[in-house]
């Protein structure tokens, strides 16, 4: 929690969302929503199926435009910038349906993702020069810290696809985490996860945050979101029903109404 | 070692074969070799199909055959200008095109090709359906290009220099980019790769090396018509990526060579060869749907290994 209390001294959120607003053919996807992610955090969003929730995580990592309001990185106008250029700045995601690179192996996928942080084009990879040569050296070095980091060192030269469904996710995770990012977005991360693996996901976000990485999670799994968020953002039908710590989040009427139900009593409260 | 081991096959095949007949044959392979690394790049690496692609062929064969038969510029100016329009004319294509996918990309990509053989066939500078004529041989400084043996070699110093590039491009970041654009182009830009620029310049490079193929071509035969650049060489390019295997630097090599030799050699059928052609086509593709490089190689190493160990096969 020393990140949390830090960041209440010093109120630099890492991500503003400013009134957002989204539909997609008539249908009002996310409607004025407002809120800040704290630097150092775990922030979950949750809500009902179709509550906006990947839409926002979508817009915050500039899949597509918002309608209208926006994103704030940092002290960075995120309106207008591409995704790709976004990752530069300091955005990672992973994906609800994990998107590995199947055709390469588990360590390329870590390498594809330190693009942001390498520099060789067309000709000096084709020159092959020192300088590309200690580049590469380098990412690798850097790519097999990032598996040892997510327990997945000893799968290195396996191919992606081949790995057990919950290995993937970490990899996807060790993937993002190459474009060295300042905040990491996780799509639904313990989804097909069994409780094992759950576990282990926990303790890994934990250490993910500690190394100095935000984090905001879209999930539906409430153990884990009680766990280790610090806090917890409610959407229902585009808008916001409820923020706050995830104590006083279970509490609240109206999100009990809507998502959670009366039977969930949270761990810790 | 790959290397020194394809540099001496080259050179003895050079000076063992006296036949110009089969020399110029291998000159074919070298030139088409350039072709299908070529598209390999753009379509077995980085996934993007392109059914245009004599038009580039095409552009670099009548641009340098242009310059220096009407305007008797000397060939290397021509190189430089065919590799020059083919660079402007890709990148102009690619912007729009390249926004589309799959069939669209594989239409788009089609009527390029069309409207390319069009031109080659109404324009008055290119000789219209009755060919370009007089467009002279190679020379570097003082030493002739004409002999089959020289244009051999020449020809295969390029397509060995262009694979060697091809493969460092392969194993590098742009390289690995590339492929992972093949493989999901959503994830890729969430790796913070500019999917769109990178399309773009593959293609460009892709289209350079059919140009440079269009270049030696040209002034190897000395006479072009509209006939060599039409859709059907874009298909045989098409098919000589993936017969010798996509996303294969080495297949490329392979699948030119079937695509050139196949047909020669089917003569003996007369009015039946492209029969034989497509059925050969068809079980090649049914049979060793990798291509053939990846595939002679994944029975060889199933060979090698013991009959209840096919994990590698299951894999495919």
């Amino acid at each position: 929690m020393n990140a949390l209390e830090a960041s209440q001294e010093t109120p630099l959120p890492v991500v503003r969302v400013e009134g957002v607003c989204k539909s997609f053919g008539g249908i009002q996807a996310l409607n004025d929503v407002t809120f800040d992610v704290p630097a150092g955090s775990i922030f979950s969003l949750i809500g009902p199926n179709g509550a906006g929730k990947t839409t926002l995580l979508n817009l915050v990592t500039g899949s597509f435009p918002a309608d209208s309001g926006q994103v704030v990185f940092g002290e960075t106008m995120l309106n207008g910038r591409k995704a790709h250029e976004r990752v530069a700045l300091g955005i990672a995601r992973t994906f609800q349906n994990i998107e590995l690179f199947g055709s390469m192996s588990v360590l390329e996928n870590v390498l594809v993702g330190q693009h942001v942080k390498t520099r060789c084009g067309f000709l000096g990879a084709m020159a092959r020069l020192p300088r590309t040569i200690g580049e590469e050296r380098e990412a690798r070095n850097r790519a097999l810290e990032l598996l040892d980091f997510v327990g997945l060192l000893d799968s290195a030269s396996q191919r992606s696809t081949d790995l057990p469904f919950g290995w993937q996710r970490f990899l996807e995770i060790a993937r993002a985490l190459a474009t060295g990012p300042r905040i990491l977005l996780l799509d639904e991360p313990a989804s097909g996860l069994n409780a094992v693996e759950t576990a282990s996901l926990a303790e890994l976000l934990e250490k993910i945050r500690k190394s100095g990485v935000t984090l905001l999670l879209v999930e539906h799994d409430m153990n884990l979101v009680m766990k280790v968020s610090d806090r917890v953002l409610v959407l229902n039908h585009g808008m916001k029903l409820a923020e706050g710590s995830p104590c006083e989040v279970q509490a609240n009427e109206a999100v009990i109404a809507a998502y959670l139900g009366r039977d969930k009593a949270g761990p810790g409260c | 070692m790959r290397y020194l081991f394809f540099i001496a096959a080259v050179l003895a095949a050079g000076f063992l074969i006296s036949s110009p007949y089969k020399l110029q044959l291998l000159t074919f392979i070298g030139i088409n070799t350039l072709l299908a690394l070529g598209l390999n790049m753009l379509m077995g690496y980085a996934g993007q199909i392109s059914l245009g692609h004599a038009a580039f062929y095409g552009l670099g064969a009548y641009t340098s055959g242009i310059l220096t038969a009407h305007y008797h510029w000397s060939p290397w100016l021509g190189l430089a200008a065919a590799v020059v329009l083919a660079v402007a004319a890709a990148f102009f294509i690619a912007l729009p095109l390249l926004q589309l996918s799959g069939f669209y990309l594989g239409m788009g990509t089609l009527g390029f090709g069309m409207i390319m053989f069009v031109v080659f066939r109404q324009m008055s500078l290119t000789g219209g359906d009755s060919g370009l004529v007089g467009i002279p041989g190679l020379s570097i400084g003082p030493l002739s290009l004409d002999s089959p043996r020289n244009y051999l070699f020449f020809v295969w110093a390029v397509a060995i220099i262009s694979i060697f590039l091809c493969e460092r491009l392969i194993n590098s970041r742009i390289g690995r980019a590339l492929r992972a654009i093949h493989d999901s182009e959503r994830a890729a830009s969430s790796m913070g790769i500019d999917t769109g620029k990178l399309k773009v310049h593959i293609f460009v490079l892709s289209a350079m090396l059919a140009a440079v193929a269009g270049f030696l071509y040209a002034h190897l035969v000395s006479f072009i018509s509209p006939s060599s650049f039409d859709f059907l060489v874009s298909v045989r390019m098409v098919t000589m990526v993936v017969i010798g295997g996509m996303a294969s630097v080495w297949g490329s090599l392979l699948g030119a060579a079937v695509l050139t030799i196949l047909p020669e050699s089917l003569t003996v059928f007369s009015e039946y060869e492209m029969i034989v052609y497509g059925l050969v086509l068809i079980v090649i593709m049914i049979l060793l749907p990798q291509g053939l490089f990846r595939g002679v190689l994944d029975i060889y190493e199933r060979a090698g290994s013991k009959p209840g160990n096919a994990s590698s096969r299951c894999q495919g």
